[in-house]
């Protein structure tokens, strides 16, 4: 730590056209719509609200359970519950409009008409900022991850949904591929304004007692410090591969795991699972990464954003 | 907040840090811990629950949801069952150690006005949430009958607390060591049939309280019961707790962990 190193950290980061207040924004399906995370966290201290994923008719989700602790991590297989975005409009919105924050709507569908229809419902609604589209979802069985594990497919999307609106647009890319440079290269392509990843890596747990799998649809989608080095590992490959900003998410935990995001090439970063361990967690990294960049003498956060020293 | 739009506003869940006051086995795989929370005690609810995190380390990443059993000054009281690595790792905490919990949570007992006398029916580790019930029962003068179950005399969990509030205390035990020998929703029915009540609040194996809620139902008198869900937030957000009622899909932790029998669709909920 240097003496007399007292100045103020810029912790504002371009995300296209979005110029956002801070880097740390929250991962959906972790923080709902932000509502129950009032009572801890300063909302409109985050760089941006992701929210659940939001259909265009209700989803009723996947049997319980729907959750299993692992080693440093948890698998999900909640399937997307979430009542339609006409309730999503009603009700969430409503209730954002209160809020000082950028909100940008995650938005699933199993047909690509379904995610255009999502869209063209909320293109009315001031109180959105912008699009996350889910092409990585592991727990549907149709649409979601399909979308998003094959170029051709995530290609469509993207372009369908990038006719449908002129808001910022980003696309959630999946790990379970082979090669997802390629992939981000698609929907780079197609006309996406950002990319963000990773979703959750599908696995498996057995309760041995019992022979029965611990999720209900036995497999799901494993989240938390456990897919840090693979998600750090994807957004760094991504960065390289395309020249719009990346959004890196998976396993982070404090503002250290945030900063190797950034300096493996994420413009801005998602809080996940954290969440559900510590409610304050997105605060934290936000005070954290400011002291970070302070303790080093860097002025703007973005600084950090794929300096990393090879 | 929460959204949830209970009869129970109580105030919002705070993160506090506490500390373990005493930690001690009160019967075979089963502990009390009793924690420093000054916050908790003082605005904790019947029924209401606490998501403790047992362990900074990260490779038991979530907090664990437990119920307040009682409160005493500052410090609540919580009945633990050693089941998995975190109740193990709870089980290691000794006097002085700190931890942090998120509480109060969750939507309690309802206590009707007007109400006389109540029936709290538990199964083993069942008995935790019902503790303060007892004791705000009493407190409000509603004459108490407590039915209480157990594999053997040794595991009556909070038989002391029950004893003292109660007007009438039965026991059921399955090796027939203290009371009936069988189970308690044998005594619940016989009590069903004797006393005037007007209301049973029951906790325990989901498979007894489908039983005790059915008996109460046939015998006309509505019944509460508080669920266990593998939960991950505790606080509205993740959809991991989902019971299914006839209102739709609920929260468990926010919603819950008490419903009203009635509305509960049991054939498709889990069963833990
Ligand atoms: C609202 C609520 C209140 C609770 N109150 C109490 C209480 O007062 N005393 C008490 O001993 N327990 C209580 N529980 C259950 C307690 O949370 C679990 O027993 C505990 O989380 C197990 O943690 P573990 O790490 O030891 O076990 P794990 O290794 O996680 O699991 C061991 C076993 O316990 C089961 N289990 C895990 N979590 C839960 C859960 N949330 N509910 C039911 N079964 C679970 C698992 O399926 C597995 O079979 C409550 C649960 C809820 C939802
Ligand atoms: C319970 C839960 C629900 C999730 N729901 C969604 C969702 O609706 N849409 C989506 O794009 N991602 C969803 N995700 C994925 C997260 O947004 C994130 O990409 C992933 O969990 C990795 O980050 P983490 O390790 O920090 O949690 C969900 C994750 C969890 C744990
Ligand atoms: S535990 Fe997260 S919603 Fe209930």
């Amino acid at each position: 730590m240097r003496e007399g190193v007292t100045h103020t950290v810029d912790m504002s980061v371009k995300l296209g056209n979005l110029i956002l207040r801070s880097p740390v924004l929250t991962a959906s399906g972790t923080f709902a719509s932000g509502r129950e995370f009032a009572d801890f966290v300063d909302l409109e201290r985050l760089g941006g609200l992701v929210t659940k994923g939001v259909s265009l008719e209700p989803w009723e989700g996947n049997p319980a359970p729907r959750i299993a602790e692992t080693p440093s991590g948890m698998l999900n297989s909640i399937g997307l519950q979430n009542p339609g975005v006409e309730a999503f409009c009603k009700k969430d919105l409503a209730w954002l409009a209160g809020v000082d924050v950028p909100v940008i709507v995650n938005v699933s569908g199993h047909t690509v008409a379904e995610y255009v229809g999502v869209i063209e419902r909320l293109e009315s609604e001031p109180r959105v900022d912008g699009y996350e589209v889910n092409i990585s979802c592991p727990n549907v069985d149709s649409g979601g991850m399909a979308f998003g594990t094959a170029c051709v497919p995530a290609g469509e999307v993207t372009r369908a949904c990038r006719a449908a609106t002129r808001r910022p647009l980003i696309v959630k890319l999946s790990p379970n591929v082979t090669d997802v440079a390629e992939i981000a290269r698609a929907v780079a392509g197609a006309g996406a304004d950002a990319i963000s990843l990773i979703n959750t890596l599908l696995g498996m747990a057995i309760d041995t007692g019992t022979f029965r799998p611990r999720l209900a649809r036995v497999v799901g989608g494993l989240s938390g410090p456990a897919i840090k080095p693979v998600a750090l590992r994807m957004v760094w490959q991504v960065a390289h591969a395309v020249d719009v900003p990346v959004i890196g998410m998976g396993g982070i935990m404090d503002a250290e795991d945030a900063a190797e995001f950034m300096l493996a090439g994420a413009s801005a970063i998602s809080i996940g699972t954290a969440n559900f361990v510590d409610p304050t967690t997105s605060m934290r990294v936000s005070d954290g990464l400011a002291e970070f960049c302070r303790a080093r003498g860097i002025r703007r956060v973005s600084e950090l954003t794929g300096a990393l020293r090879t | 907040m929460g959204g949830c739009a209970c009869s129970q506003p109580g105030v919002p869940p705070a993160l506090e840090n506490v500390e373990v006051v005493a930690n001690d086995r009160v019967a075979s795989g089963v502990g009390l811990v009793v924690l420093h929370a000054p916050r908790t005690a003082a605005t904790v609810r019947p029924g209401q629950f606490v998501h403790l995190r047992i362990s900074r380390e990260s490779a038991a990443l979530l907090r664990r949801p437990f119920s307040v059993h009682r409160v005493r000054g500052e410090r609540i009281e919580i009945l633990y069952q050693v089941l998995g690595t975190g109740t193990r790792l709870l089980a290691e905490r000794g006097a002085g150690e700190e931890m942090d919990l998120i509480g109060p949570l969750g939507h309690g007992w309802e206590i009707p006005p007007g109400i006389t006398h109540a029936l709290l029916v538990a199964g083993g580790l069942g008995a935790a949430p019902l503790g303060m019930l007892a004791e705000e029962l009493a407190a409000r003068g509603v004459a108490v009958t407590v039915a209480l179950g157990a594999p053997t005399e040794e595991r009556l969990i909070a038989r002391d607390l029950f004893e003292t509030v109660a007007r009438r205390f039965e026991t059921a035990t399955d090796d027939g060591s203290c009371g009936v020998e069988g189970f308690v929703t044998g005594v619940c029915e016989s009590l069903l049939a004797d006393e005037a009540l007007d209301l049973v609040y029951t906790c325990g194996p989901e498979q007894m309280q489908r039983i005790v809620a059915a008996q109460a139902a046939e015998a006309g008198v509505s019944c509460q019961v508080s669920l266990e869900r593998l939960m991950a937030c505790g606080i509205g957000a993740c959809l991991s707790c989902v019971v299914r009622t006839n209102e739709g899909q609920k929260r468990a932790c926010v919603d819950g962990p008490v419903f009203d029998a009635a509305t509960l669709l049991w054939d498709r909920s889990e069963i833990l």
